[in-house]
């Protein structure tokens, strides 16, 4: 996987044993390892990550290809009164919402988030409703933030909550199968809220593009505005930068050229930006706890919820589609989609009646 | 020691290759000695040095090779009798004065001592210091015994005072540190005073004009070469007219003797011994090469003899007729590793045609299938508690977290072994000394050409001072971007502790001016960072750092050798092995300290399924606790 180029730093293995260690965006493995399998490979969500035994184990479902993933329903958010204006939120705020009421109704002890340390994202474990909210923000950069949910793991203490980006929250739904019948085991995931992707950005490479236009220590917000703008927006403590979206697009790690998930679809709740409203987020809720959480969030005022009008939904699945469309198509192309494991390992597993049906789409 | 000093004329003592030599330069009435460590030659300098206040000599370890050599000649210069030794590696260093100084010739008499070893048994290289006599034009005598070490050390003190110029004696690991009867002469009285006389009696020592002076320096080796032919140190051994004969030099004429008596040919094959190698006393090995018409030639490595007899058989081919010759050109036997008597037997048996002899007794066949059967793998590493293992731990670490394919450049030390599993083979170049700082001062210049890839020098505290300056400002001046890091373990290590310029005190024992490593660097411009190798997370942290900073930086990780005399049987933690907390083979750790970090102080226990420490080799240093990811190695500072 890391010969291979396709590692996204999502952390799965960092944590789990001394050999992998998550440095300036990157995983290293430190030493040779030769054990004949680990859980590294078992919960890294580029070796086998087969979506249909997952998508069961998570939603009792079959994985049927669809844009969007299995859900209840899809609404537009934003936070509720008690925290407007209390954070520098990307969009709506809806994550900083869920998680802080989660904290606050005491549905999980703590949080897996992703801070930043200068502009390099950070793993960070929040207990408190203070930390929740610093780590608000887009970060799009690789970070390995499931490290903190493997250091949670072992602690034992129940009840962790965990925002991430599609390929950690798939990472994490493996864990949570216990895959290799670990002894002692426990899943102590009580809740995961996924955050909408379509790519991710090596920190380093990315690091040295900022630092080319300003000093990537005094970054305060980062965006990407819609089409037909083609830029990513820095802003500092003093200015504003835009880098041309062909030039970031150079920093994507290889690995988010076949993720074929844009909305998280193993998260209990999936959030991502509305397209034309900057300050509401597009909010999926997909499993029955997360309908709760958010019921619940709604009437404690954490969070505001509105009817997403259908178009938006429209061009939402169709972003989607076109995603998976791509991502199949590549790691098809690069031998990683289905393979004879006589002759490799593939990155994805995937019933070829559903990559024909997504293909066709 | 004090036999080597005191022991009268024609008493027998039993002593090692490189003691014989310290009583030749003693009974030639050495004065000045001076040489850098190295296998196996260090011995010399440390002997004299033991004996330098009692005797009123004055002996040094110099900087490096070249200084040494320098330091000698200034004796010679000054009238007195001079020994630079050093390894066959260090003549290389020195050999730049070298050429100098064989032009302009010496005063006092003054040998240069080159240990070589085949085999490379304590080296990374077989370099040959024998190509270098005929290189620079100096008479080079080689001991076949260790009666021979004393009295041709001794001999070739009087062969430089008779024709004026420096005479080199070439000596092998076989030599050096094998042991050997020896019959003692006398020691001379001891009354010396030096003067340069630059100006009556002598003039400057310059190598101009240079054809004229070149003139002399061939005819001080004329004068050798009369001397060569009268020699002692040439002995012939067999009949008159044997079926072959065997030209041999050095330890290989043990080797020789060995294989003829092994094969029971005494009566039938002669051997020639050389102890005056180059140049040649030709009408001497022409006088033995016409009583046979089969030449074997037995000598390590080179082909050099071979060459040299091969030439002088041309020249003489009308008088003494054709030969055929045997050695190493036609492949017979290997120009590579050290010669044995198995070899000589094996060539010898070819060239008279005979059937090899069955040499392997059962006992031998058994004990090399109980070897190959049951005996472990034991590779090379570091010892228990040395800090090159918890430094090259951090900086493989860090440039495998770095991720943009950093390297370290090694150098010439305990630490090349950083090259090899003992070290996580983080060292990707290994040259000489000094030579790592070197290259990565130009890979730390091919960023233009796209090169994004850290480049790490290391060297050892007393390679920075032997050369690593050069090198290291180089580097700052061309403004390129290397991390050297100095593995300062408080002396030279490898060969035994020996003192070096940031050493409070030299090699006879006095006090001398410590040279401070980071001030130096400060002062030359590099950014010098201090740290303790055995805090591994934390010299990880700083690594890391300076992965992330560009320039020439200087990262000093001080920690004394665990074999240093201030160190040994001193523990500094009391570790143990929690049994409950290891996890054994469930650990998804992989047995890292066992098989990965490998302190020889940690032993995997197959039975109980975990780690422990084995008592006696532990050092105490601490560093496996920060290495396993269960916490199960405890650590408890000794009240």
């Amino acid at each position: 996987m890391l010969q291979k180029g396709l590692c996204v730093d999502c952390g799965a293995c960092v944590g789990i044993c001394p050999y992998f260690k998550s440095h300036a965006g990157k995983i290293a493995m430190l030493f040779s390892c030769n054990l004949p399998q680990g859980r590294c490979h078992a919960h890294c969500p580029k070796v086998e990550l087969d979506l249909e035994r997952i998508t069961q184990a998570t939603f009792g479902k079959p994985y049927d290809g669809s844009p969007l993933g299995h859900y209840s329903e899809i609404k537009k958010a934003r936070a509720g009164a008690r925290l407007q204006g209390r954070g520098r939120f990307q969009n709506g705020g809806s994550v900083t919402a869920l998680i802080a009421f989660a904290l606050k109704s005491e549905t999980i002890a703590a949080a897996a988030l992703t801070g930043s340390l200068g502009l390099t994202p950070v793993p960070v474990l929040a207990t408190s409703e203070a930390e929740v909210i610093a780590c608000a923000g887009t970060k799009y950069m690789a970070a390995p933030s499931v490290a903190s949910v493997n250091d949670y793991l072992r602690s034992g203490i129940g009840n962790l909550g965990v925002v991430g980006t599609p390929c950690q929250i798939a990472a994490v739904a493996q864990a949570r199968l216990n895959p290799l019948n670990k002894p002692g085991f426990r899943d102590v995931v009580a809740l995961t809220i996924g955050l909408f992707c379509t790519w991710a950005v090596d920190t380093r490479s990315f690091g040295a593009l900022v630092g080319d236009k300003t000093d990537a220590c005094a970054v305060t917000a980062m965006d990407v505005p819609p089409p037909p703008a083609s830029v990513m927006e820095i802003t500092t403590t003093s200015a504003s930068y835009a880098i041309p979206l062909d030039e970031i697009r150079k920093t994507i790690p290889g690995g988010c050229a076949i993720c074929p998930d844009m909305t998280a679809e193993l998260a209990d709740v999936s959030v991502g930006a509305m397209e034309g409203e900057p300050t509401w987020n597009t909010l999926i809720i997909r499993s029955a706890r997360g309908a709760a959480l958010v019921e619940q969030a709604v009437r404690g005022g954490y969070l505001e919820l509105a009817d997403l009008p259908l178009a938006s939904q429209e061009n939402l699945a169709r972003g989607a589609a076109g995603k998976k469309k791509r991502a199949l198509l590549k790691a098809r192309e690069d031998r990683l989609l289905n393979v004879d494991p006589a002759s490799g390992r593939s990155a994805m597993l995937i019933d070829d009646s559903v990559v024909q049906r997504i293909l066709a789409g | 020691m004090s036999q080597l000093h005191r022991a009268q004329k024609g008493s027998r003592h039993l002593l090692m290759g490189n003691e014989a030599i310290v009583r030749g330069a003693l009974e030639a009435g050495v004065n000045v000695a001076a040489g850098y460590p190295g296998t196996p030659s260090s011995e010399i300098i440390e002997t004299l040095a033991e004996l330098a206040t009692e005797l009123n000599l004055y002996v040094e370890w110099s900087v490096n090779e070249k200084v040494a050599l320098e330091v000698a000649a200034a004796a010679s210069f000054a009238g007195l009798n001079a020994l630079a030794v050093m390894k066959q590696p260090g003549l290389n260093v020195a050999a730049d004065f070298l050429m100098q100084l064989s032009a302009t010739g010496t005063r006092g008499p003054m040998v240069l001592i080159a240990a070589d070893d085949p085999g490379a048994l304590s080296s990374v290289n077989e370099g040959e210091s024998r190509p270098y006599a005929k290189l620079m034009e100096i008479p080079l005598l080689e001991p076949g015994d260790f009666q021979e070490a004393m009295d041709m050390t001794r001999w070739a003190f009087e062969l430089s005072g008779a024709i004026g110029n420096v005479v080199l004696l070439r000596t092998v690991t076989r030599l050096s540190h094998a042991s050997g009867n020896v019959v003692f002469h006398e020691l001379p009285e001891r009354e010396s005073v030096a003067q340069f006389q630059y100006a009556a009696g002598g003039g400057p020592l310059l190598s101009l004009p240079v054809k004229a002076r070149h003139e002399q320096q061939q005819e001080k080796l004329r004068q050798a070469v009369a001397l060569f032919e009268d020699s002692p140190f040439n002995t012939y051994s067999g009949p008159d007219n044997p079926e072959a004969l065997i030209i041999t030099s050095s330890i290989c004429t043990l080797y020789s003797r060995e294989a003829v008596e092994i094969l029971g040919l005494t009566e039938r094959v002669g051997i020639l011994k050389l102890g005056t190698t180059w140049p040649l006393p030709n009408k001497l090995v022409e006088r033995h090469l016409a009583r046979a018409d089969k030449i074997l030639i037995v000598e390590e490595v080179r082909p050099f003899l071979e060459d040299e007899i091969k030439a002088l058989a041309a020249e003489s081919a009308a008088r003494i007729g054709i030969k055929s010759f045997y050695g190493k050109r036609q492949g017979l036997m290997s120009s590579v590793g050290e010669m044995n008597p198995d070899k000589v037997v094996q060539a010898l048996s070819h060239v008279l045609g005979l059937p090899l002899p069955n040499t392997e007794s059962p006992y031998e066949k058994r004990v090399t299938e109980i070897a190959i059967e049951g005996a472990p793998n034991r590779e090379g590493t570091f010892c228990a508690g040395c800090p090159h293992r918890a430094s090259f731990w951090s900086i493989n670490t860090a440039l495998s977290m770095d991720n943009r394919g950093g390297f370290v450049c090694g150098d010439i030390g305990c630490y090349s072994l950083a090259a090899t599993p003992a070290g996580f083979t983080t060292i990707k170049t290994l040259h000489s000394m000094g030579s790592g700082t070197g290259i990565a001062s130009g890979f730390g210049k091919l960023g233009q050409f796209g090169m994004d890839q850290p480049a790490i020098a290391v060297c050892g505290d007393s390679t920075f001072f032997h050369s690593v300056l050069p090198p290291l400002i180089n580097a700052i001046h061309n403004q390129s971007n290397l991390i050297l890091v100095v593995l300062d373990n408080d002396g030279t290590a490898m060969t035994g502790f020996q003192p070096h310029p940031g050493s409070p005190v030299n090699a006879m024992g006095g006090g001398v001016v410590k040279v401070d490593i980071p001030a130096i660097c400060r002062a030359l411009g590099a950014e010098v960072v201090l740290g303790d190798p055995f805090d591994v997370e934390g010299t990880r942290r700083t690594f890391l750092k300076m992965l992330e900073r560009t320039g020439v930086q200087v990262l000093v990780l001080r920690q004394p050798c665990a074999l240093s005399p201030e160190k040994k049987g001193k523990k500094a933690y009391d570790m143990a092995v929690d049994e409950q907390a290891c996890l054994g083979a469930s650990c998804g750790c992989n047995r890292l300290c066992t098989r990965v970090f490998s302190c020889p102080g940690l032993v995997w226990d197959e039975k109980a399924n975990h780690s422990r420490i084995d008592e006696v080799m532990c050092t105490g240093c601490g560093v496996c606790a920060s290495i396993c990811p269960v916490g199960a190695i405890g650590m408890k500072e000794f009240a």
